[in-house]
């Protein structure tokens, strides 16, 4: 473990160094970043125009829900997204036996080696209005509730991470799409709003099968108080049964690569 | 004269890339330019049906006279005439009487065959069914495409891809060829094959081409003239024997004995190599006859060679003392 | 021209086929977003479901029949420097993209026509009742949001000439048509403001306008003058693109690509 968090600081040491190099991309990314999270405080704002509660939350507690989806998408961008293409085209060319030769866990080298870190500005973006949501409602989160929302977010953040990785493992076989990662957005736009909103066997969808509502709810929940053990426990069994899964999976696919592969 | 160049100019303005962080802010509404001359003061004419090898090192201003010669650069200043065409203008005509192929960029679609290219240049280049036809056959035959013609381009190798980039890029007839670099990254028996039917081709239709490679065996194997650039200058246009015989102006003497003698090699010429039983010598031109007869006469030759210098020496020569004598 | 455009269709067609996974998959991907808003809107107004459910079946019909992506091929093609290949050919390159647009649009009308038929046997909310004459009214607004949007995204495009980052800026583009064009809500859900910018603005012509034909819910003057400034914008964008198209050629000729 030790060793992981050695090399994975390595990566992150390397990536900064390359994107110093870019550093006058700063404004930009900066830019799109307020731009990014503006827009979508005006859509709620559209809707909010039209009624006073979206699948029973008030505004300000929307406002908290979209803080914690700006903050994990921010951490999807900064540290899973800039991978995708790059296993795609390792794939594609048959430069992954260089990674499969090294002596560090496939996986987990396909999954960190390349990070975005302007991305993290997404991040304080969102817990900046994570706080802003939780002013607006004035209320002032315990310090239980605080723990809870630390558990359930780094559930989330494993449960995305399973996600990512069996999207990306399918790479092996469907490789004629350049960028599957919009697959996994169009799942994950679903997460930006309560699941309360959702009805029939859509929420029963997105609670147990693809649990987009899982990963931004419960974490927002907490933070409002509004939170129990038992799903708290929940969130946190099946990030460890989708990580299993996700694990399962890439090692089926690096069997199926390796006995295929010429 | 189909391609005449006149005091031929390309500069760029490059801009400078500060490092700081003030300075990348400060960058925004400042930029600093550099200008760089990629071509300087070049001239030559090509008569129809010639095929002229350019060679340069990297960076020297080959592909920038080749793209400037295609249209697809405005020169900075200078006068250039191919076919009776301004190239930079662009005209239809102009654009239907020429083609240009880039080893490292292909214009074929990677996901379909390259059959449906060809119906695509057929329909572009307004080329009517008989001699699309004829045209093909003939390029399928020298080509030998007939097996790659269905197939996805993405499914070819890097050789028949360009066997086939030269088909897509003749099927119109084109009077002036411009070819980048169209053996690079390919083995030797395909840069062989693709040789040769550049040879054949300009034989048959009198195309004139232009050609640059990085190597040596492209030109010696299709070019009498060559044209060598370096820091966007000119420095040699003439035949290639001619340079052969200015820069080097001796043979490669290999000599094999079955007993070995003993003797002073220095005497004879430039010793490039020896071992137990072999010398290599580099001897002057008016003497190799003289050395070799006296080598036969005097001692036990199991075998003897006399060679041209191989033309990578040449070259470097010819670049040497461009630096010698130039700066 | 006829011809050239026969073999241009063709190959289109053939490079279709070869992608027709990633196709199908860019389909399933681009109705999720528009799904989403409409159960948020069916929330908000539960009353008001089949009008709901009706307007975003058709945001995602039009959405899709007026798509443009030429702004990440030709932004891609620059920056690769296969764009040359089109610029030493007899043909000028819009050509290409006015082909592929063709074939991947008749392909989209190939697959959501039969599906909105078909949902519509079992779902009442999908019937249509008009008449021939606001049909082809329609269909006229659809080709005019495509037209529209081919013109924007192709120009800034071009502009692949000048700045690296014209998907960065096409985007911003987007998502501010958004809100103006009808995506996050019908156009008469917005705030006043919005709502009268929309009207003189591109990007309603490009969806929300169609909508309000075939949903009936504008009246003679506004459908004219919804045409009127509909053409105005594609007059601006024509040119806008010719001028672009020119100034860009020279700037690659100084540069090179």
């Amino acid at each position: 473990m030790g060793r992981y968090w050695r090399i994975f600081r390595e990566f992150f040491r390397a990536c900064f160094v390359e994107e110093l190099e870019y550093r006058s991309e700063f404004l930009g990314n900066l830019v799109s970043s307020f731009f990014g999270i503006g827009i979508a405080i005006l859509t709620i704002h559209i809707f909010f125009y039209q009624t006073d509660r979206l699948g029973g939350w008030t505004y300000a507690d929307v406002l908290v829900l979209l803080g914690v989806f700006n903050t994990l998408k921010g951490w999807i961008d900064f540290a899973l997204r800039p991978n995708m293409p790059r296993l795609l085209e390792h794939v594609r060319r048959g430069t992954l036996d260089y990674i499969l030769t090294k002596p560090v866990d496939g996986m987990f080298y396909v999954s960190f080696r390349h990070l975005v870190f302007w991305r993290l500005i997404d991040v304080a973006l969102g817990l900046g209005l994570i706080v802003y949501g939780l002013a607006e409602k004035h209320y002032m989160p315990s310090l239980v509730d605080i723990l809870v929302f630390l558990i359930t977010m780094a559930s989330s953040l494993v449960l995305i991470y399973s996600l990512w990785m069996m999207l990306m493992t399918t790479s092996f076989w469907v490789i004629r799409i350049d960028d599957l990662s919009f697959i996994f957005d169009s799942f994950f736009e679903t997460a930006r709003f309560p699941i309360g909103m959702y009805r029939g066997w859509v929420r029963v969808i997105l609670t147990y099968v693809l649990p987009a509502a899982v990963i931004t709810n419960m974490p927002a929940l907490s933070l409002l108080g509004k939170w129990n053990m038992a799903t708290a426990l929940i969130a946190g069994l099946l990030a460890v049964v989708f990580l299993w899964l996700a694990r399962r999976f890439w090692r089926f696919a690096l069997r199926s690569y390796t006995s295929a592969s010429s | 004269m189909m391609i005449e160049v006149q005091h031929l100019h390309k500069s760029f303005r490059v801009h400078v890339r500060q490092a700081g962080w003030l300075d990348a802010v400060r960058h925004l509404w400042k930029r600093q330019y550099q200008v760089v001359e990629a071509v300087k003061d070049i001239s030559f004419t090509i008569p129809k049906g010639e095929i002229v090898g350019f060679l340069g090192p990297n960076g020297a201003g080959k592909t920038t006279t080749m793209k400037m010669l295609a249209g697809l650069l405005h020169p900075t200043s200078g006068k250039m005439n191919v076919g009776g065409f301004v190239p930079f203008e662009q005209r239809p005509e102009f654009k239907k009487m020429m083609s240009l192929v880039m080893g490292q960029k292909s214009q074929l679609i990677w996901d379909i065959p390259p059959m449906e290219t060809f119906l695509v240049n057929k329909a572009i280049y307004e080329i009517d069914d008989r001699t699309f036809r004829r045209t093909l056959d003939e390029l399928v035959e020298l080509l030998e495409l007939q097996p790659l013609l269905t197939k996805p381009t993405r499914s070819l190798s890097l050789g028949q891809r360009m066997r086939c980039e030269l088909a897509a890029a003749l099927l119109h007839r084109p009077t002036v060829l411009f070819l980048d670099e169209p053996t690079i990254g390919l083995d030797v028996h395909t840069q062989e094959k693709v040789r040769r039917f550049i040879a054949e081709y300009n034989r048959e239709h009198q195309t004139t081409i232009l050609l640059t490679s990085h190597y040596m065996g492209d030109v010696t194997a299709l070019c009498d003239r060559i044209m060598m650039i370096n820091y966007g200058q000119l420095i040699y246009d003439g035949e290639l024997s001619v340079l052969t015989e200015k820069l080097a102006p001796y043979k490669r003497l290999e000599v094999r004995f079955s007993e070995v003698p003993n003797a002073r090699w220095e005497d004879y010429g430039e010793v490039a190599e020896v071992e137990d039983s072999q010398v290599v010598l580099r001897v002057n031109r008016e003497r190799v006859a003289e050395v070799s007869a006296h080598f036969l006469q005097h001692f036990h030759v199991y075998d003897i060679n006399i060679q041209d210098p191989p033309m990578e020496e040449v070259i470097t020569r010819a670049f040497q003392e461009e630096l010698s004598h130039g700066s | 021209m006829v011809r050239k455009y026969a073999a241009l269709l063709r190959m289109k067609y053939m490079e279709m086929l070869a992608y027709r996974l990633a196709t199908i998959v860019w389909m399933t991907g681009a109705i999720t977003q528009p799904l989403i808003t409409m159960a948020v809107w069916i929330n908000i107004d539960p009353s008001q479901s089949d009008a709901f459910f009706f307007y975003f079946m058709a945001v995602i019909f039009v959405e899709r029949m007026t798509s443009a992506w030429d702004v990440w091929e030709l932004d891609r093609e620059i920056r690769e420097g296969t764009f040359s290949n089109y610029i030493i050919r007899p043909l000028h390159p819009i050509h290409w993209a006015i082909a592929e647009n063709v074939v991947y649009k008749l392909l989209f009308l190939v697959i959501l026509i039969p599906m909105w038929a078909g949902a519509a046997l079992f779902v009442p909310a999908l019937r249509v009742e008009i008449s021939m004459s606001q049909l082809l009214l329609f269909l006229a607004a659809v080709l005019m949001g495509a037209l529209l949007r081919f013109l924007l995204s192709y120009t800034c495009g071009l502009l692949g000439f000048w700045i690296t980052k014209v998907a960065a800026i096409y985007s911003v583009l987007e998502v501010i048509s958004l809100f103006l064009s009808g995506r996050i809500a019908p156009l008469s859900m917005l705030p006043p403001l919005l709502q009268q910018w929309s009207i003189f603005l591109p990007f309603r012509y490009m969806i929300g306008f169609p909508i309000d034909l075939i949903s009936q819910a504008a009246n003679g003057h506004e459908v004219r003058q919804g045409f009127m400034i509909a053409s105005v914008w594609a007059v601006i964008f024509i040119m806008m693109l010719q001028w672009i198209w020119k100034a860009g050629l020279k700037k690659n000729q100084a540069v090179g690509g």
